[in-house]
């Protein structure tokens, strides 16, 4: 499991993490979400030992990051890969870094490219891929040691839609094999798809954690109602199926068409971290 | 749990692996780009061929002159091989996933360098029998304390090429100090013009610069002078573990980070 508690971490007069607390669970998905500037990056980087926090305690399964190195897959934000290896050099390397030799690399490197649809691209040089190609190889070469902890910080940012779709497939898949999964997108949806247990950062710290339902129980969904005559009646409430039957019972023109609308993944986060940002 | 894979290849043997395995890569991607590398071995070969009768002429051990002063020359311009491949682990971003990685600072360096290393040693090497074939350079009569002084030689200029990367902001920067570095450096150490032919201030400045020390290290292992060949090679020894602790420590805090650089 993985555990971090109040983290600080700032550059000069930049406060990057102010009292940054969350946890994960083998076998959970969380998506982080948050502004550019909310302190995923910064979380992602301390968990991976790149960086240092000024304050608070991490641990993966009761040890410190530090000794745990080689264990995280983890996917940063930019591509990082050498545009003049091939995707199938990458994998060896990251794969032998990690431990891997011979048969149990090739089944690895084998079984990966299939799931991220990169067997196609195993020889070709990474400097020639398309960026969602590139995308994917990345990704690669975080899970090719089947790592219990993933970090992915924007895994799909600028990618294609056969991109996306290998990408949630494959981490749905190790989240189902045990995998503690941290996931920082923009795309909201991918989290409805992932399932994911959804954490809000603002300013540094995480605001909000909890299922879709249980963040959003409290968010207004909308009834549109165009009754006979085109006229338009919009209603925000928090129970919308109550409200449009409420509203075919005491309706005294016809109804033309309804429309309900619950609230959605872009309202919660439009609520708990656009609302109130400074 | 999160942390119950096997994790085979712990200990010397799982650092020998990790060292191998950043090798291959490294080796692969200087064998893909080798144009630098090629021009640090031809250039010096025309310009020993084109220098040799005026200094055959000028000086005593005429031939000895241009083929060691070239060879050490051209060997500090390859300071920028080590520092380019180190800067664009940077450029590329690829140096914080390999710090992820189960490989410690000291074999990421290890296994980046290597390869620069043989191309170092494969680059004097070649200009040294070049100078004995082609120039009348004597042939070494104690080759072991040849191969010793190249060795060493490529480690500090290996060293030094590090810590150049970790202290540049890009690679035009270090294009350009390891330019003028490398005229001013090794002509200061009597690359080109003689120690004894220098102005006095050039005398007395040229113990400051690593290419005087290589350079008498060459010239004494040429003429199998042992004793005369330990104690600049000393000297490098120690600019080399100074520079590659200095590399190092850089390289593991992540250089050129927020708040590190």
């Amino acid at each position: 499991m993985l555990v971090a508690t109040d983290l600080v971490k700032r550059y000069g007069e930049i406060q990057a993490l102010d009292g940054f607390t969350l946890s994960v669970a083998a076998g959970e998905i969380v998506g982080l979400l948050g502004h550019n500037g909310a302190g995923k990056t910064t979380f992602v980087e301390i968990v991976s030992h790149l960086i240092r926090p000024d304050g608070g305690r991490v641990t993966i399964d009761g040890k410190p990051p530090a000794a745990v190195r080689g264990q995280v897959g983890v996917a940063p934000q930019h591509i990082a890969l050498y545009p003049s290896a091939t995707v199938r050099e990458h994998l060896e390397l990251y794969g032998r870094l990690s431990g891997l030799r011979r048969a149990a690399l090739r089944s690895a490197i084998e079984d990966l490219a299939a799931v991220l649809r990169l067997t196609e691209l195993m020889d070709r040089r990474t400097g020639k891929l398309s960026g969602g190609q590139q995308r994917r190889a990345q990704a690669a070469t975080a899970l090719v040691h089947r790592p219990g902890l993933l970090l992915l910080d924007e895994p799909t940012a600028g990618a294609d839609l056969e991109t996306r779709q290998a990408m949630l497939d494959v981490v749905k898949q190790r989240a189902g094999e045990g995998a503690a999964v941290v996931y920082t997108t923009h795309y909201l949806p991918e989290l409805t798809e992932l399932q994911a247990t959804i954490a809000v950062a603002r300013d540094g710290r995480v605001i909000a954690r909890g299922s879709y339902e249980e963040l959003a129980k409290d968010l207004p969904g909308e009834v549109r109602v165009t009754l006979e005559g085109e006229e338009e009646l919009r209603i925000s409430t928090s129970d919308p199926a109550a409200t449009l039957i409420d509203l075919l019972h005491h309706a005294k023109r016809p109804i033309s068409s309804v429309d309900v609308r619950n609230p959605s993944l872009d309202d919660l986060y439009r609520s708990l971290a656009v609302h109130d940002a400074p | 749990m999160l942390l119950d894979a096997p994790r085979p290849g712990l200990g010397v043997l799982g650092s020998v692996h990790r060292i191998a395995a950043l090798a291959r890569l490294n080796l692969l991607l200087r064998l893909r780009d080798p144009g630098q590398m090629i021009s640090y071995v031809a250039m010096p070969m025309v310009l020993m061929l084109v220098l040799r009768p005026l200094y055959v002429r000028a000086l005593d051990a005429g031939a000895t002159q241009v083929a060691t002063g070239l060879m050490v020359m051209f060997s500090v311009f390859a300071i920028s091989l080590a520092g380019n491949a180190i800067l664009s682990e940077r450029t590329w971003r690829t140096w914080d996933r390999l710090r992820v990685s189960r490989a410690p600072a000291a074999e990421l360096l290890i296994g980046k360098t290597l390869p620069l290393f043989v191309v170092m040693v494969a680059q004097q090497s070649i200009l040294l029998v070049y100078g004995c074939l082609a120039i009348g350079l004597p042939v070494p009569p104690n080759p072991a304390i040849v191969l010793m002084s190249i060795v060493i030689w490529a480690f500090a200029l290996l060293a030094i090429g590090a810590a150049l990367a970790t202290i540049v902001r890009s690679h035009g920067e270090l294009s350009v100090i390891s330019d003028v570095g490398a005229l001013t450096l090794s002509s200061l150490g009597g690359a080109l013009v003689p120690l004894s032919l220098m102005p006095e201030w050039a005398q007395v400045a040229a113990p400051a610069s690593p290419g005087y020390w290589a350079l008498t290290m060459m010239q004494s292992a040429v003429a199998g002078d042992v004793a005369g060949t330990l104690r600049p090679a000393a000297v490098l020894l120690a600019i080399g573990v100074m520079a590659g602790a200095f590399a190092a420590r850089r390289l593991a805090r992540g250089w050129g980070r927020g708040g590190l650089m």
